[in-house]
Order: structure tokens, then sequence, then C-alpha cells
């Protein structure tokens, strides 16, 4: 591989895991982490390379299958969005006592922002409690190179290393000159030793002094110490950066004419903090700016922080992104020369996301509504979370809750002697992450709900990755297939049936049977199968097309738009009715069954 | 802030338009071409039918991956009022090349409010020299209105100072072989605006 490439970050830190000889790889699809995975698929077909690249059925697992493979002796990596470490958290802070032979990488990408995520957590500060070093990257190839480097320093110190990058950096494309990939040549080589790889608690004792003695050495590694970009730059202030704002900080003090004046330091390793560096900076500089995302991680390593200016001091924003134009004022501000006031935004009308046109998911929440209109609708993460705007979503707290909250709603209700109508929503595949063991506990607690699987056979909101049901992995390669009502009976659920939401008046009926049930039998769960729109996967039977067209009949009443909300149903100011976008339709023909006027009608 | 030694084009639209593929096209074409290029998006939620922001910067060396409010040179917008939103990034007298189409939001087909009048108006008061381009017309023109984006390419190109073969590997790269023909006479109709 000796040609340039426009790389996406993702692309480029998987490029960086077969380059360095990773031999198992495993991950679960999240914004803005998902491409990784599918990157390294693609790379291993491309250079034929043996290695294990899985798409998990959970964080938890994928970081533990990575682990196994390195205490084996093979280089190692798994990947996830940062609240997938949180579900990941409980293997990674075991496995930091324990340690690892071969290389062992967990890419954490996080969201400042947020874009894309529930919260805006720093996978840093979770580094941090678990004792592992993190490394920082600050653009596509700086975190292909750390992937190595990270490895490295994996074996070096036989520790786990985190990898995080933030969204401008998974997300971002760079021009890239890509290294060698050779074959790796370990074979799994698992040595035993029971006080390590089961130590009992006694021996966890000797195992946490043993990796605080890692950490001190590897706040000394040489190749990973913050640098100084402009050396020759004198002064008694300087500026801290890591991450993308080290690229904004590197830019912006050249645009204020600060780059001979104003030393740039650019943190690579966070945590642990290189322990030279932090005496360094005390003793050489007045006042420091730290710029880092989202919280103070370097900020709270400096030991005199009456000295720093970050996020503790109030400097710098705790909340949201650090974008250019806000690391360019606080820069400015710093080293107190004038810097250009960034112009206020001007309004408009909002546009929010919405469900694609012909998404079964949207018949799904309108037949909810139908068989269900008072109820409580808890729900999940997923391209499902866009119900909100037709109204079928109540909650969504985190990967699985839909089904706990549900079951919690209930027994809530029940104390009081109430019995409303609870409706959950849950994707096929976040049922398979984190769904089960819930469902279990509503059984053996008599919970009473409507539990509806949103089975489009993908997982769609990442960019369609495969399901434990869908009977291939990573890069398309064949696998086992789990059977979803056979697993849904198997957790004591009495009432299971499958029905096409696109069918509506049938899948409205079936809701409304669903509904009964749960009010006197129990749980009842409802799978609602109907492949989604825009996987090009999907090799499956796809409903017959249906194409429309509005009549005369209507009067311009908007009800499809407010209650079915599809972007091909467009309100006509000159004729006052509704018409079809025919650019935008998918021909679901779902939309015949909504209308109460019976005025959109199949094209025969 | 000013940067002297990169130019920075931010692309925005409606989710579905095909606003990120377009900036894929751009960023091959200013690679080939011998720059140095990067280009960030907001993928997942933004996709399904949301304002979609892609930003694209080139020069000799690029450090960020994002465009500084008040700093981009030109603003490649699909749609009318994503276009409009975004003019807070514009330099000074920057160029606004723009799709003349207007795509409602939510709050218009619910009839809560009108599209916002004057766009095109209110876009040139600001000091901005406005490129208005009926890609539509000029796509099912060309063979398929679905190549609409293909036109405002084309126009594009004859603002940056990169060669015309670069832009046609790049389509030749990007785009389907099924498609190729019409995508080309549409980045033709483009370039003769």
């Amino acid at each position: 591989m000796s040609e340039r490439m426009l790389l996406l970050g993702n692309d480029a830190m998987a490029h960086g895991l077969v380059e360095n000889g990773c031999s198992v790889v495993a991950s679960y699809p999240g914004t803005p982490a998902s491409e990784i995975l599918s990157g390294v698929a693609q790379w291993q077909a491309r250079y034929q390379l043996p290695m294990h690249v899985e798409w998990a059925v959970n964080e938890k697992v994928a970081l533990e299958i990575a682990y196994a493979a390195s205490q084996a002796g093979l280089r190692a990596a798994t990947a996830m969005k940062q609240v997938g470490l949180n579900v990941a958290s409980d293997p990674l802070m075991s496995a930091a006592y324990l340690g690892v032979k071969g290389g062992f990488l967990v890419i954490s990408a996080d969201d400042p922002g947020p874009h894309s995520s529930q919260t805006e957590q720093d996978s840093r500060l979770t580094a941090m409690a678990a004792k592992v070093p993190v490394l920082d990257p600050d653009s596509p190839e700086h975190a292909r190179r750390l992937t190595g480097l990270g490895l490295e320093l994996s074996e070096a110190f036989e520790v786990p290393v985190m990898l995080r990058p933030t969204t401008r950096v998974c997300h971002a494309n760079q021009d890239i000159l890509p290294g060698a990939v050779h074959p790796a040549v370990r074979r799994a080589d698992f040595v035993k030793d029971p006080q390590r790889w089961a130590a009992t608690p006694v021996h966890r004792y000797r195992l946490h002094l043993a990796l605080e003695e890692k950490l001190r050495k590897i706040a000394a590694w040489e190749p990973t110490a913050p640098q100084l970009l402009n050396p020759g730059s004198g002064g008694r202030r300087a500026v801290i950066a890591a991450g993308v704002a080290a690229a904004h900080a590197r830019e912006i003090m050249q645009d204020l004419g600060l780059w001979e004046v104003l030393p740039l330091w650019q943190v690579v390793q966070p945590y642990p903090l290189h322990t030279a560096f932090i005496e360094q900076v005390l003793a050489a500089y007045d006042e420091l700016l730290v710029l880092e995302e989202t919280v103070g991680v370097i900020e709270m390593q400096l030991a005199d922080r009456g000295r720093v200016r970050g996020k503790r001091s109030g400097f710098v924003p705790e909340v949201g992104e650090l974008l250019p134009e806000t690391v360019a004022r606080l820069i400015a501000d710093f080293a107190a020369v004038p810097g250009e006031l960034s112009v206020t935004a001007p309004a408009g009308g909002g546009r929010r996301p919405t469900l694609c046109p012909g998404c079964p998911h949207r018949a799904s929440f309108y037949a909810i509504k139908r068989a269900a209109p008072r109820g409580i609708y808890p729900s999940d993460i997923g391209c499902y979370t866009l119900g909100l705007n037709l109204g079928g979503v109540d909650t969504v707290l985190c990967m699985g809750a839909a089904v706990s909250q549900a079951a919690g709603f209930y027994h809530a209700y029940r104390l009081s002697g109430e019995l409303p109508d609870i409706v959950a929503t849950v994707g096929d595949s976040t049922f398979f992450h984190a769904g089960i063991p819930p469902l279990i506990d509503a059984v053996v607690q008599d919970a009473r709900f409507v539990l509806v699987i949103l089975d489009n056979s993908t997982t769609a909101m990442t960019g369609n990755q495969p399901t434990p049901a869908s009977g291939c992995g990573a890069g398309g390669v064949p696998t086992a297939a789990v059977d979803m009502e056979a697993l849904v009976a198997a957790c004591g659920v009495k009432f299971c049936r499958v029905g096409q939401p696109g069918d509506l008046p049938a899948f409205i009926a079936l809701m409304k049977e669903a509904v009964a049930f749960a009010r006197t039998d129990g749980v009842a769960v409802v799978i609602a199968r109907q492949p989604c729109v825009v996987d090009r996967s999907y090799r499956g039977a796809r409903p017959t097309p249906r194409a429309v067209t509005v009549s005369d009949a209507c009067n311009g009443c908007r009800y499809c738009i407010e209650q079915f909300e599809c972007p091909a149903l467009v309100y006509d100011e000159q004729r006052q009715r509704v018409v079809i976008d025919t650019l935008t339709c998918s021909d679901c023909g779902v939309c015949t069954a909504v209308c109460p006027r019976l005025a959109i009608e199949e094209i025969p | 802030m000013t940067t002297t030694t990169v130019t920075n084009i931010l692309l925005v639209g409606v989710g579905g338009q095909g606003t990120l593929l377009a900036a894929e096209v751009m960023s091959e074409a200013l690679m080939a071409a011998g720059y140095d290029v990067k280009k960030s998006e907001i993928h997942g939620m933004s996709q399904r039918g949301g304002s979609v922001v892609s930003h694209v910067r080139f020069g000799q060396v690029v450090h960020s991956p994002i465009i500084c409010e008040g700093d981009a040179d030109i603003i490649f917008g699909f749609e009318l009022l994503e276009a409009y939103r975004c003019l807070s990034f514009l330099k000074p007298n920057g160029t606004v090349i723009a799709n003349d189409l207007r795509i409602p939001p939510p709050s218009v087909l619910l009839g809560k409010e009108p599209y916002p009048g004057g766009l095109a108006e209110r876009i040139k008061a600001s000091g901005a020299e406005l490129i208005l381009v009926d890609g539509l017309k000029l796509a099912t023109e060309a063979g398929n209105p679905k190549a609409a984006n293909t036109v405002l390419l084309g126009a594009l190109s004859q603002r940056l100072d990169i060669d015309e073969r670069y832009w046609q590997a790049a389509l030749e790269k990007m785009v389907p072989a099924k498609a190729l023909a019409v995508n080309q006479k549409a980045f033709q109709f483009g370039r003769a605006i």
C-alpha cells in the first residue's frame, strides 16, 4: 500500500490495527465508532489476513473476547462508543489489574456536542477510574499512528491501553499514506497462571500495587510524552491542548500571530500525565491554559491549579464541543490579544431528523398509538427514538432500558391500584444487546406490559450492521443465527406473535390483542418484522411496492402529516391539500390506511 | 480568524439530498490535485431528514477538521433555507452557491409557520455574492432529477483553481457506472453557469 487515500478517521484506525498485527477485533456498533470494525473487516478481506473480526452482541462481550485473545498472547482490540464503554466497564476495570500479554487496545469514541449520543461523558475519565493509560488523537492520521503506539505501550507494560478519539476524529476524512501490512505471525499460547488470571482478592491487592508501579513508569515513557509544537516560543504563559482542540489551536495561534510568542504543548497521553511534564510546566510558566474535551482530565493532574485556566476555573466551557471559534476566543482572551467576535447565527425554520419514508417503525408507532392511545411508551436507543415525532416515545434512557422501565412503571402504578397500558419499543439489535435480562425479570416479577420488538433485521441507526438473527457477520461472512421467537418464549413469555407493520389494519388488530392480553395475563411480546428500507445488504423478500396518489377527497386537514409524519406527505399551499412528493415516496402504501377520508389511494 | 493558506467550503443540505457524497467527490478531486484535505461531518441522526453539514478544508497544510464561524470562503447549499441558516460561517464578502430549491421543514408542513421568504435577498444583503442554480431543472434536462448535486458541483468547479480532469476522475471514481453519463452531462451544465 503506497497510495495516498482519503480515509475516514475510523477507517484510518482500522488500518492501523491491521498494520500493527491485531489478530482479533470485536465491536458493537455505536456512533461515532461504528465504521472502525467494518473498516477492519474490509482491510482484512483486502489483504487476506487470518483474523477473527466480529460484531459482538454487546460491548461487554466484545471487550471480553478481544481480551481473552490478548491473554493468549495475540494482539487484539475492541471498539465502541463512550456509552458502550459503560457496558464494558466491568471487564475493563478488572483487566486493568490482571494486565495483558498481547497488546490490547480499547478504542472508545467520545461525542462532545453531543451529536449522536445520550451523554458527553469523557472516556478518559473512565480510563482514569480503571487506571489504564489513554491516548488522545488530534486527527485521523494521528489516530492511525496511535493505534501502533498504543499496542506497543500495552505490551511494554502489560496493561490495557485506551485510545480515545472524538467525533471530529472518527468522522473526519484526511488524505493518508497508510503503512505496510504484514500478516500476524503469533500463535495463541495461553500460559496458565491462576494466581494472576483468576486472582482472588488477596492477589488483587498485589496486582493493584503492581498496576500503580506500571502507571508511575508509564508517566515517564518517552514515546507518549507531551510535545512542544512551537519550539523557540518563549514567555511565562503556555497553552496545553489535547485531541482536536490541539489541531484547532495550532491554526488559530498562527492566525492570531501568537505562534512565536506563546508556547503550545500537545498532550498525547492525558492519563497518566507525564510526571516530568507536570514539574516542568509548573516551573516554567506562571499561567497555563488547558484545552481538552470534555472533562478537565489533564487539568486535574496539574498540581497547582491556581495557575491553571481551564474548566475548574470556569474559563473553558465544561459543556459542549470546543469549536474553533470557541478555542479562538479562549486563546485570544488568555494571551490578551484582540480576537474576532463570532457572528450570531441567523434564525430560520428548524429541521429535525425523522424516520425514512417507508420505514416500518412509522407504521408500528401509529399502530401502538391506536391500540393504546393513553398508554405510557418507554423506548430505547436506535432509529426508533425518532418515534418521538409521532408521540410514540415517552422515555429513552440507555440500551435495553425500555424493557426494565416498562416493568418499573407497571410496579409503580400497581402500588396505587392503577393499570395504565404500557407499550415499550426496542429494536432487534438492542433487544439482543441488553433486552433479554430485563425481559426475564419482567416475566418472573409478573409485570404487565406489551413489548414491541421492532425487528427490521439490522442495526439500522449506525449503518446497517448485522444482528445475531441475521445469519451473517462482519464483512458479510455467514454465521449461525438466533431464533428470536424461540428466545422470547424461552424467557417465559406466554404471548409472542409476529406481525408485519406495513399491513397496517392487521397490525393494529394484533396490537389491540396484545394490549388486552397484557392487562390481565402478563408480558405480551409483538415482533414487528419488516426489513429496513435503506438496508442494501438485505436479501430477503420485501413488501410489494404500492404507489399512491391523493384524490380530491383530501380536505387539507393535515391529519396524515401530524399523525403519520412521513416526509413524502407534503402540504401544497396553493391547492390547500396534501400531495405526494414522488421523489421522496418509497411506495410503501401504508398511508392509504391512515387518511380518515380515504383520500390517499393506491394507483392501480 | 482568517486563514490565508487554507480554503474553506461549507456544504449544507437536508438529509437524503446527497450532501455527503458531494463532499466526498469534492475531496477526492482536491486530493488528486495535490492538496492536503480534511473533511468533517456528523453521521447518525442527521442523515434522516435533519440538517446536514460537511466541512471541507484544503491547502498546503490543514490541521483542524472544521471551519471556524466567519471563515468559510464558499457556502455550498443544496437547499436555500439551509444555505441561509449557515450564513454566519461565511467570510465577509464570501460566495454562496445555492440550489434554488425549497424543502419545507416540519413546522411549515404542519402549518405553524410559512417557509421563510426573501432568502436570496437576505443572503445578498449580508454582502455575500450569491450564485443561484436551478439544479433540479438542469439535472432533469441532463437526464435525471437526482443529479442536481452534480450540476451544483459543476458550478462550484468553475470557482476553484483545480484542473477539470481531477473533477472528471473523481466523478468516475465515485458515481456508479450506469449513472455516470448523466452525471457528466449534469456537471457540464453546471460549469456553463
